[in-house]
């Protein structure tokens, strides 16, 4: 079943259907913290790629999310499956999963169970500058020396 | 002339293609990139070689079970039989006062430049009778052993952690190999057992790279240990959209639901059974329909029933995961804070494809 595509923001279609699932199939769940919330931060659509990209925070998880948009090719194997998607700072392992409401999407997990943050404030401020480090090279990490290149002859064992 | 591995594969009568061969699945393995395979080829042909000496402790050698099955049979074979497994007294042919003299000559011979893998763990009570070797206690061989090591390998959650014979009221007073070896480098492997491609890169990368790789704070190689069997679970989204299990045999189980609610340990355990797989990738134990039940973290045995849900994260040590971003973002809150833990999660998330140094 091909994906269907967002022509517009998914960002509150997914606040509500999370929600609704932290009011139902969520309520009680032990390991979810009460601080946070569920909120869809900075969904855009991402140039290279086209589709939409953005976090998704809720009490029980902080993931990167792409949702497909039209007109750009999206990648649909079965719920469970992995993609792995290139940005700036890397390539990253999303796993493909699928919501009633919302069709397909892919995540990348971050933060999960999310005990470490005690306001919605700072899971907010967390994921715009996950969504900024993305982007960046290096990842907003400090430069590490890339390997040297292969060297063909030695490879072969012709020598150096 | 010093002896290479290079110099121990031809002998043997290992091609270079097959060689090449190794290389290359080693690098892919460590998570290295293609470009690496050349230099592990590199260091190999020209470092001499290293002796590892097994010791095995109370233990009921699985580890030993899992490393032989590693997917690739080269790879094991190349660190098990001909590269530089001197000692091991459960694979080696030689027996009794024979096999005790190959210590005596590796420590002699190589003073200061072996590697001393231990599965398994010294009990002390009782002057350490409940494991005797040799007519000697286990604690003794292996404080002997390593007093000249250059480096050493905990296998398994046993030598890691203590495992089950050190479960309460632990009767043997069975206790990790860290606690007892000090003033060495340790890396611990742990898992019940650890996975073969896991256990043979550690013992490669050593070989081939002559350091350790770089260790989280629990001392265990952050290449394997970074993320939660929870977060590169498949069933991951089944999770977040609050689809579980709730009975083995129930719609949500046929439907393969997440496993969270049937006591599945994923969100607490640091390993990477549910990237790497087992069996040379076939499947894992959540795959199989089970959850996991978090063999590979510390005192796993002591935190419930298998079946138990998860209910309080920090019991299980969260807080002190591989790169303590836990408590961080609690303890300072700030833009600088957030950034930090934002970049530390992407960099757990990346791939580590020719990005991660050695």
């Amino acid at each position: 079943m091909p994906a269907p595509a967002w022509n517009q923001n998914p960002a509150p279609a997914l606040e509500a259907a999370f929600r609704h699932i932290a009011a139902t199939r969520m309520a009680g769940l032990p390991i979810a913290n009460a601080m946070l919330e569920v909120e869809a931060v900075a969904f855009r659509r991402y140039e290279q790629s086209g589709h939409w990209l953005g976090v998704l925070i809720t009490p029980w998880a902080i993931n990167l999310l792409l949702l497909p948009a039209p007109g750009a090719p999206w990648p649909d194997p079965a719920p469970g499956a992995k993609h792995t998607w290139h940005f700036p700072s890397g390539d990253y392992e999303f796993t493909v999963a699928r919501e009633e409401a919302l069709g397909t999407y892919h995540l990348c997990s971050l933060f999960s169970p999310p005990a470490e943050f005690d306001a919605q404030e700072e899971a907010r401020q967390t994921a715009y500058a996950v969504l900024a480090a993305l982007m960046l090279e290096g990842g907003g990490e400090e430069d590490r020396s890339a390997p040297p290149p292969p060297n063909r002859r030695a490879f072969l064992g012709l020598g150096r | 002339m010093t002896e290479t591995f290079y110099d121990v594969l031809r002998r043997q009568g290992i091609t270079r293609r097959s060689f090449l061969k190794f290389c290359s699945l080693t690098a892919t393995s460590l998570g290295l990139g293609a470009a690496a395979a050349p230099r592990i080829a590199h260091a190999m042909e020209n470092k001499p070689r290293t002796p590892v000496l097994w010791l095995h402790g109370l233990e009921c050698t699985c580890c030993s079970e899992s490393f032989i099955r590693s997917a690739h049979p080269l790879t094991k074979d190349v660190v098990l039989s001909m590269l530089s497994l001197d000692y091991d007294d459960t694979l080696m042919a030689a027996a009794g006062h024979q096999a005790e003299a190959i210590i005596e000559e590796i420590k002699r011979k190589y003073k200061g430049n072996y590697i001393v893998a231990v599965e398994g763990n010294p009990p002390l009570n009782e002057d350490g009778m409940f494991c005797i070797q040799g007519g000697r206690p286990f604690i003794d061989k292996l404080k002997e052993t390593c007093a000249d090591a250059k480096a050493i390998i905990s296998w398994g959650s046993c030598a890691s952690y203590g495992c089950v014979q050190a479960a309460k009221p632990n009767p043997t007073r069975a206790t990790p190999v860290h606690k007892v070896i000090t003033g060495k480098p340790i890396i611990n492997v742990p898992g019940c057992p650890p996975i073969a491609e896991v256990m043979t890169g550690v013992v490669t990368y050593m070989l081939t790279f002559d350091r350790i790789p770089e260790l989280d704070r629990q001392g265990r190689p952050k290449m394997f240990y970074g993320q939660r069997i929870h977060d590169k679970c498949y069933r991951r989204g089944h999770f977040d959209a609050g689809q579980f299990a709730e009975a083995w045999d129930d719609e949500g189980a046929r439907k393969g639901y997440c496993l969270y609610k049937m006591g599945c340990k994923g969100p607490t355990t640091y390993n990477a059974c549910s990237s790497m797989r087992w069996n040379g990738g076939v499947s894992w134990p959540v795959q199989s329909g089970h959850g996991c039940i978090g063999c590979s973290e510390d005192g796993f045995w002591d935190k419930g029933s298998f079946y138990d849900r998860v209910t309080d994260i920090k019991q299980f040590g969260v807080e002190s995961n591989a790169d303590q971003v836990g408590g961080t973002v609690a303890a300072v809150t700030g833009a600088a804070i957030a950034a930090h833990a934002a970049v530390t999660a992407l960099a757990r998330a990346r791939n580590k494809n020719e990005t991660n140094g050695e």
